[in-house]
């Protein structure tokens, strides 16, 4: 909310500096999001007076004028179409700058002739719109006095944010109450009269509904003569940033800023008969102060005449009885709306209005005569006429609720020694009532307080007051015991995994939780991971799976030139829209060269062995110990049918897959090279809860080990898991090893064939073997693998 | 009679013409060879009478070796005079490039990992909960009903699924965590909860994902004064120094009462902001004492329980901490900025060796 100190300290008698004021209201928790001394742009701007005014030689449409400013007299050309001779200017000086365009006046030679400073209009101060002429300051104005001074623009802008509890401070009146209660000075009792109506209101007031609109007060004003309004409350409205419209809606709104009573008045003579607060009816239409049609529902809280809508009750007036410069006989409203049922037809009907957002809040129901009774008298004085009696339709309660709070509670709460004088004499300076009853204090809450409804809520009055920087410091480290499970195992899986992948050469990227529809269709059931609100078309679901967004980043990272990327991110993927159906998962991606070319090496690419390294090795990391890894060939359809695997643990369990990207996806994403990636299923890695922190024997022979190397001509599509496997069966004890070292496919072996030969490592825990053994073991093994592989040795 | 000193003298000058291995080799063989002048004559010695041999003996006993040690130095010079040739054939241009093969860390996981330290050293756990959530543990639970204003600042994201006839969301912050633990353990409670959080806003300084960590302590006396003492023992930790000033000043948050915002002091030089100096304040966290309404709907009772929760932002952290100005490049994917703004991964966040 916006306000000036002029007008703040018209509530607030304050001996205070405004910077003491500003840090008071963050103090209280009125936050202040800016401050602004507004005569700081008008600093330079002198009232002037044109005593010279003629043509200029050499333009039609320019005049030469001689401007008395005070300490000296100048020559400025001017091309405004109502200087004349013995008028009053703003004179802006040879330095000065433009708040409107920040452009720096400079002496300079206009079509020959020198003009030193310039005279302004309000659109170039920055006033308002009007461009046509330069101000023609009232003929009292003093020659050679600040602008700023004289215009009351000499202010100072304060803008603070109020949190959705702090309804009562809604209004200029409100922070200053809070001010005073804080000891920034005295709240001021604003006197006026209150003119006795003379008549009793010819419209009557119908409340069908006391829930919707529990009270309604109007008040009939004939023969008022809407005018613009007078200078102060013009400049009062403009001072925050309102534009004035006529007497009449700036009334409204000036009540409504100074004490956060929203006020609507009617052109009388466009109601028929009389007003009734109803419920809307489904099918109802209504045309709004904004120009929009709105469609309403039965349960919006209308201001009806016997034929229309007329307005929606705490939200917006309508056209058809808007006020205007010929409105001659108004009525004037003042009421209270329920502010659940407020927020929910604002909400419904997406209206934003200075009158919802105070009624969703709550409305002190104190004001509404007080208000009405403050903006008639301002009607009568501006726009002149006669007022009726205030016609008051619903009840106003003029009971106030109560809480007895425990002193004991409040230091406990707080953890700050406080008496119980001290308690009392804050909530009496925030207006509530107090009175102690042995440990127990019986709080009257005041009319304006819409938000305490509790003894916890009397504590924040009570520390607010008193002063956070009050409250004490205390240890917390007081708990005897270690914490043994600051992460749980899954946690610690995910950490471990992050910075073992990293460590592998991959970058941690974090991604949108979001996804491209379009693009992830090939990863899951799209459908059902719609978001209702998108924050744009490409950003349209939960993502069902990590893949989606860092293929998207590749192509931005290429485009910058980055030849080589290793990425991975952690994070979840969905299955639906559940809260149940989110998993945890990683998914490393390499792209591109994993060596370019150097004065070492060659250029090579990643490929699908590269990524199942990296699988392989953080899962030996994460699943410690004895465990079974099986490698099948069956991967998920976002991989290249031949060249991706599936890694199950333990016969059972599918741990990850690794793989290169299936074409037709990496089509899709516009990636024209190969990517290979890894998916590791987090979720799915076994949870040993008790942990041993014994490592399994070690067992170390000191016979002699022997290497034997054999090499087989086999089918293409013969595994080389399949070889191992049938070598390592021949002798789990003595075999201690079996490997891979040369694979090759050449015309020459036959078609379809290829070569693979494999180093057996044996060695006993018994005895140094000796060739018989040796051979033996070795026919053995080339048997078995003849047998299970249909191959035969090469000798 | 042989001249044993003209022969000393002699092999000694042969030697010492040496200059490389072999002919060094072949001056061995012809005085110490088999048929060496040396061996030749030790042969000889056979002739001569017990006594001559014995005195003989002894002097070319002595001639041996005294030519066996020059032979020796002689091979340690050459060999010595060779290593020195090869060194100085044998060199590399050392300042030629090699690359380091570690990948990186994201600042997140790292301020995460921070938070989690420091709080974990303070004996809190940390708990976790799901992204897409029902409307009663993101709101209402919250105590922050159907039409509470404080909803409308919250730009919630919706989903197609409901919960209890409303619409489920993606969490607007991780304070539904507190929720969900409070349900399933009793107090008390000591937990954080860090993770990934959802807004429907993006511009400048918003993004539709950031990460927040959330604290929560419930037991039968902790207070507000606690709350401003684990505040201040996790900020100065966390931006590692103890000038650290922090100010507590009253806010609102439905879901607690009283409430409160939290202030450092900071100030800038350059560009760069230096935590713990100057007068100017920055908003770093909200939190305050948990709302009994809170406590009532997790059926915890509140006459008997009470405690404090607390919620920041993962990204300010970390702008703040390590200098990262714009809040989008978090997520960006521009592998530049992961190498430069990121961690190494043998970097773990510890209280015993570094933080960061």
């Amino acid at each position: 909310m916006k306000f000036t100190y002029s007008w703040l300290k018209e509530h607030l008698e304050t001996e205070h500096q405004y910077n003491e004021v500003v840090d008071k209201l963050t103090a209280i928790g009125l936050e202040v999001e800016s401050v602004q001394d507004t005569g700081l742009a008008y600093k330079d701007f002198i009232v002037g007076q044109v005593l010279e005014e003629e043509k200029h030689p050499n333009a039609d449409k320019l005049k030469l004028c001689n401007v008395d400013i005070g300490r000296e007299k100048v020559d400025v050309v001017c091309g405004a179409p109502n200087v004349t001779k013995g008028m009053k200017v703003v004179y802006a000086p040879v330095g000065s700058v433009i708040p409107v365009n920040q452009l720096k006046i400079k002496a300079a030679k206009i079509r020959g002739v020198e003009s030193y400073g310039m005279m302004c209009s309000e659109y170039e101060l920055g006033i308002s719109n009007e461009h046509d002429g330069i101000i023609s300051l009232e003929e009292d104005a003093e020659v050679g006095s600040s602008f700023a001074d004289m215009s009351g623009m000499n202010d100072i802008l304060i803008e603070i944010g109020i949190t959705p509890n702090r309804q009562d401070c809604l209004g200029v009146l409100g922070v200053a109450r809070d001010l005073a209660a804080a000891g920034a000075g005295k709240l001021k009792t604003r006197e006026f009269k209150t003119k006795k109506g003379s008549f009793e209101s010819p419209i009557k007031i119908e409340i069908q509904d006391n829930d919707m609109c529990p009270a309604f007060a109007g008040s009939y004003i004939k023969n008022v003569k809407n005018v613009a309004s007078p200078d102060w409350l013009q400049k009062k409205l403009k001072s925050i940033g309102l534009r004035p419209i006529s007497a009449l809606v700036d009334i409204t709104n000036y009540v409504m800023f100074d004490q956060n009573r929203p006020l609507h008045v009617y052109d009388a003579d466009k109601v028929k008969g009389k007003i009734i607060v109803r419920s809307a009816q489904d099918g109802e239409s209504f045309k709004a102060l904004d120009e929009k049609t709105y469609n309403l529902k039965n349960g919006m809280c209308t201001i009806s005449d016997e034929e229309k809508v007329l307005g929606l009750g705490g939200i917006m007036g309508g056209e058809s009885t808007g006020c205007n410069l010929d409105t001659i006989n108004v009525l004037l409203e003042s009421a209270l709306f329920d502010n659940v049922n407020t927020a929910r037809t604002g909400r419904d009907l997406s209206i934003l209005s200075d009158a919802r957002y105070r009624f969703e809040r709550g409305i002190d129901p104190g004001s509404t005569l007080e208000g009405i009774h403050y903006a008639t008298q301002l009607i009568l004085e501006i726009c002149g006429g006669e007022c009726s009696e205030i016609e008051l339709a619903g009840k106003i309660s003029d009971s106030l609720d109560t809480i007895d709070i425990s002193v004991k509670n409040i230091v406990k709460r707080l953890g700050l020694e406080i008496t119980n004088d001290e308690i009392i004499l804050i909530l009496n300076s925030l207006g509530f009532g107090a009175k102690k009853n042995g440990e127990i204090i019986h709080c009257t809450i005041p009319s304006w307080r819409q938000d305490i409804h509790g003894e916890a809520d009397i504590s924040e009055e009570i520390i607010r007051i008193k002063g956070y920087e009050n409250i004490p410091t205390s240890n917390i480290r007081a708990i005897n015991k270690v914490n043994k499970y600051i992460l749980n195992s899954s946690q610690k899986i995910i950490s471990k995994a992050k910075h073992f992948i990293a460590s592998e050469g991959y970058n941690e990227f974090i991604t949108f939780s979001f996804s491209d529809s379009k693009k992830s269709a090939s990863f899951g059931e799209v459908e059902k991971l719609k978001i209702i609100n998108p924050i744009s078309e490409d950003l349209d679901i939960l993502r069902p799976s990590l893949i989606p967004n860092l293929l998207g980043s590749i192509k931005k990272n290429t485009a910058r030139g980055i030849e080589s990327l290793s990425i991975f991110e952690a994070g979840s993927q969905y299955n639906s829209t559940t809260p149940e159906d989110q998993m945890n998962s990683i998914c490393g991606v390499k792209y591109g060269l994993s060596n370019s070319k150097t004065w070492r090496s060659e250029k090579k690419e990643f490929d699908i062995f590269d990524v199942k390294n990296d699988l392989l090795n953080v899962i030996n990391y994460l699943v410690p110990g004895n465990k079974k890894i099986l490698i099948s060939d069956e991967a998920p359809s976002w991989y290249h049918p031949g060249r991706s695997g599936k890694i199950i643990l333990n016969k059972k369990i599918e741990i990850g897959y690794f793989g290169e990207l299936h074409p037709r996806i990496a089509n899709k994403f516009k990636i024209k090279t190969r990517v290979n990636l890894f998916e590791l299923l987090i979720d799915n890695i076994p949870i040993t809860e008790k942990k041993t922190t014994n490592k399994p024997q070690l067992i170390l022979s000191d016979f002699q080990s022997v290497t034997r190397d054999f090499a087989f001509i086999l089918d293409k599509d013969v595994k080389s898991s399949d070889l191992i496997k049938a070598a390592l069966n021949v002798d789990t004890k003595i075999i201690k090893s079996a490997e891979i070292f040369d694979l090759f496919e050449d015309k020459s072996l036959g078609n379809d064939k290829k070569s693979m030969a494999i180093k057996v490592i044996l060695q006993s825990e018994e005895k140094t073997l000796d060739e018989n053994d040796i051979n033996s073991l070795g026919s053995k093994i080339v048997e078995a693998i003849e047998k299970s592989t249909s191959g035969t040795v090469r000798s | 009679m042989v001249d044993f000193t003209k022969l000393e003298q002699e092999i000694t000058n042969s030697l010492s013409k040496v200059t490389d291995l072999e002919s060094l080799n072949e001056c061995r063989i012809k005085y110490l060879g088999k048929k060496g002048e040396i061996s030749l004559l030790m042969k000889e010695l056979a002739n001569l009478s017990v006594e001559d041999r014995k005195k003989q003996a002894e002097i070319l006993n002595t001639l041996k070796n005294k030519i066996l040690s020059l032979i020796e130095d002689k091979k340690e010079e050459l060999n010595d005079r060779n290593l020195n040739e090869k060194l100085s054939s044998e060199t590399l241009d050392v300042t030629l490039p090699v690359s380091s093969s570690l990948g990186s860390i994201h600042p997140i996981t790292q301020v995460i990992e921070e938070v989690v330290t420091i709080f974990g050293d303070l004996d809190f756990y940390v708990a976790e909960g799901p992204e897409v959530e029902t409307d009663y543990n993101n709101f209402t639970a919250l105590n922050t009903s159907e039409h509470h204003p404080a909803r409308q600042m919250h730009d919630t994201f919706y989903v197609e699924t409901q919960t209890d006839n409303m619409q489920n969301v993606l969490r607007t912050h991780t304070s539904p965590v507190q929720i969900r633990s409070m349900l399933e353990h009793k107090p008390p409670i000591r937990l954080i909860a860090p993770g990934k959080t959802f807004r429907c806003d993006n511009d400048q300084t918003h993004s539709p994902m950031f990460h927040q960590v959330e604290g929560l302590v419930i037991d039968q006396e902790s207070n507000m004064s606690h709350l401003k003492g684990c505040l201040e023992i996790f900020l100065k930790t966390f931006f590692e120094t103890d000038k650290l000033k922090m100010r507590f000043r009253p806010s609102h948050f439905p879901f607690t009462e009283p409430s409160a915002e939290v202030d450092i002091g900071y100030t800038k030089k350059g560009s760069q902001l230096v935590i713990g100096e100057g007068d100017d304040w920055l908003e770093i966290l909200g939190c305050g004492m948990v709302h009994p309404k809170v406590l009532q709907n997790v059926n915890i009772d509140p006459n008997s329980f009470q405690g404090y929760a607390f919620g920041m932002g993962i990204e300010r952290l970390a702008m703040l901490k390590y200098g990262i100005s714009d809040l989008r490049t978090f997520f960006e994917c521009d592998l530049r900025w992961n190498k430069h703004y990121g961690f190494s991964p043998l970097n773990f966040p510890s209280l015993i060796r570094d933080l960061s």
